[in-house]
């Protein structure tokens, strides 16, 4: 696999008359095509300024980001860019542009410039891929958070982008919505082999990925597999992250003497260790 | 204890005498002990703000009442104003309705509106503020130059300032990283301890609603399903998963251990207590099937 995004040594800063403040600090990442990182954080930790940055939004201060070998800075690859990696954002009402589902998705295609056949192609394929295509007759805002945010991502991928950056996409939706979103993303992921960053503070997303990175103060604190992360609770607490309860507990155990695996988060599995560290000690 | 809000049948439709008429609220009664936390929960789309929005005189019930300290709020229309500032509403993302041109005008305004002079109004500013955790060097600036978390922490203190008697929030902590949760489950806790308070909570999140609250709306579908002790609600995982709700994921793992074909009980609600009773029997209980 080669990389569709390297960032080499950037350092972003935001200055407004007399204070500038560094967010993202000598930082370095490459992303691989086809694969699906989860960049964890808490607020301000510069995760936003760093989504924004991988599209070009934003522009380093220092350091370099390639993406599929053409550098951000550079003016004239700045579409070309912009197509290979589409942003999601976190409130799916500033995203929405329509007052029809389908017309929202076709917003994208139009401005590039598509015939009609193409764009209706794209809009049917791009809501059949995130289970929105029965309602593409309907009005937006009669819809729940996590269907509008669905409704965000097809207006991405009918563009046809290689990545997708996805800036907490489920802050502001229901437990139902969240689960909506991330099946959805894992979905594209897997089946259509788009390059996936998802950006959150939530752990529990990063489980099913590929790698998870931990930012803090604009830097890279930890790398790894989720299962590797998320071993190293003490780490994610220094993060100001939120640790599942399941890992919580699964911890706390271990502290006490207890001999149990710490790297798991999923209620069943949590289960099963508690189940085998505590029913095998009674026989 | 003393009933501070009763409901009392409460029903209300939308858009009576149109194709679109739906009844969001029905028949719903319950009431809260002066002091009580009590957490709100129910899907999106159950009737949950809709509720709330009737405790200050937002909304007008199309049935049934809402007693606040024995009387019902609508009994003279005139003064809902009063009953404005004795109840007071928190909304989602409270940070995007700021709007005046200093921390110190914005958290004024409330207490200003209610008619208070400008030593009281002054008082409860600075008062509220060491609530909240605001410095107090920042009451000249603009409300617009904080973090998101001190924009919310000074929406909220906008609220306080007016010293309701009853404070609703609707998802307080939505958005915010742990941190950020805590401190406002902090100050959620110090304002009904200061003020003798009465507090409700809007929230998806079970886990904080097993550390905050006392005891637990339970809608769904406009109807109220359970109103009981937070325990006692959580205990009843079935019937919530019926609906569509999570427990905290804590009692989850206990639930699976259950269906495992173990005896463990159903009231754990926290990390705390599920580390106590694990660690508890291997000091030589028994974990039998």
């Amino acid at each position: 696999m080669d990389n569709i995004i390297e960032v080499k040594n950037v350092t972003f800063e935001y200055s407004d008359f007399d204070r500038s403040k560094t967010v993202i600090n000598d930082f370095s990442i490459d992303i691989k095509r086809g694969s699906f990182t989860c960049i964890l954080g808490h607020n301000g930790s510069g995760k936003s300024t760093l989504a924004k940055l991988l599209n070009g939004l934003y522009k380093p201060v220092k350091g370099d980001i390639l993406v599929d070998g053409m550098n951000t800075k550079d003016e004239t690859t700045e579409i070309a860019i912009k197509r290979r990696v589409g942003m999601v954002f976190q409130n799916p009402d500033n995203q929405l542009v329509a007052s029809i589902v389908e017309e929202d998705v076709a917003f994208g295609p139009e401005n590039l410039g598509l015939s009609p056949d193409e764009i209706r192609k794209r809009v049917d394929e791009s809501l059949k891929s995130v289970g929105m295509y029965e309602l593409r007759k309907s009005t937006p805002h009669h819809l729940s958070g996590g269907q509008k945010q669905r409704i965000a991502i097809a207006g991405i991928l009918a563009m046809r982008p290689q990545c997708i950056v996805l800036d907490e996409p489920t802050a502001m939706l229901d437990p139902k919505g969240r689960k909506e979103i991330i099946s959805t993303i894992e979905k594209l992921n897997r089946e259509s082999g788009i390059t996936v960053v998802l950006i959150t503070h939530f752990m529990e997303e990063a489980e099913n990925t590929d790698r998870a990175v931990v930012l803090n103060d604009g830097s890279i604190i930890a790398d790894g597999t989720p299962k590797e992360i998320f071993s190293n609770i003490d780490m994610l607490k220094r993060a100001g992250l939120d640790v599942p309860q399941t890992t919580e507990l699964l911890h706390r155990l271990k502290t006490n003497g207890v001999d149990i695996k710490t790297n798991v988060i999923s209620i069943k599995e949590t289960a099963q260790e508690i189940y085998s560290a505590f029913h095998l000690e009674e026989n | 204890m003393s009933k501070i809000l009763e409901v009392k049948g409460l029903t209300h439709t939308y858009g009576g005498n149109t194709p679109f008429v739906n009844d969001a609220v029905k028949n719903v009664s319950f009431d809260i002990e002066n002091g009580e936390i009590i957490g709100i929960i129910g899907h999106t789309g159950s009737g949950k703000s809709t509720l709330v929005q009737h405790l200050n005189g937002l909304l007008k019930p199309t049935d049934g009442n809402i007693l606040l300290e024995g009387k019902d709020i609508w009994d003279e229309p005139k003064k809902i104003r009063e009953v404005r500032s004795k109840v007071g509403l928190v909304f989602q993302y409270p940070e995007y309705q700021l709007f005046e041109e200093t921390v110190y005008k914005d958290i004024a305004f409330g207490p200003k509106n209610m008619g208070l002079d400008g030593d009281e109004i002054d008082k409860r500013v600075k008062e509220i503020i060491g609530l909240v955790g605001i410095k107090e060097e920042y009451l000249e600036r603009s409300p617009f130059d904080l973090s998101g978390g001190e924009k919310r922490r000074v929406a909220i203190a906008g609220v306080m300032a007016m010293r309701p008697k009853i404070i609703v929030f609707d998802e307080p902590v939505a958005g915010l990283d742990p941190r950020g949760r805590n401190d406002i489950v902090k100050i959620i806790k110090d304002y009904r301890d200061t003020y003798n308070a009465t507090v409700l909570i809007i929230s998806h999140n079970m886990e904080d609603m097993a550390l905050l609250a006392d005891k637990l709306v339970v809608m769904n579908k406009g109807n109220l399903e359970m109103f009981d002790t937070t325990e006692n609600v959580f205990s009843n995982a079935g019937k919530l998963k019926s609906i569509g709700l999570n427990v905290p994921m804590i009692t989850e793992v206990f639930f699976e251990l259950k269906k495992m074909g173990l005896k463990v009980p159903d009231n754990i609600l926290t990390v705390e207590s599920a580390v106590d009773y694990l660690l508890s029997l291997k000091k030589g209980g028994v974990l039998n099937a």
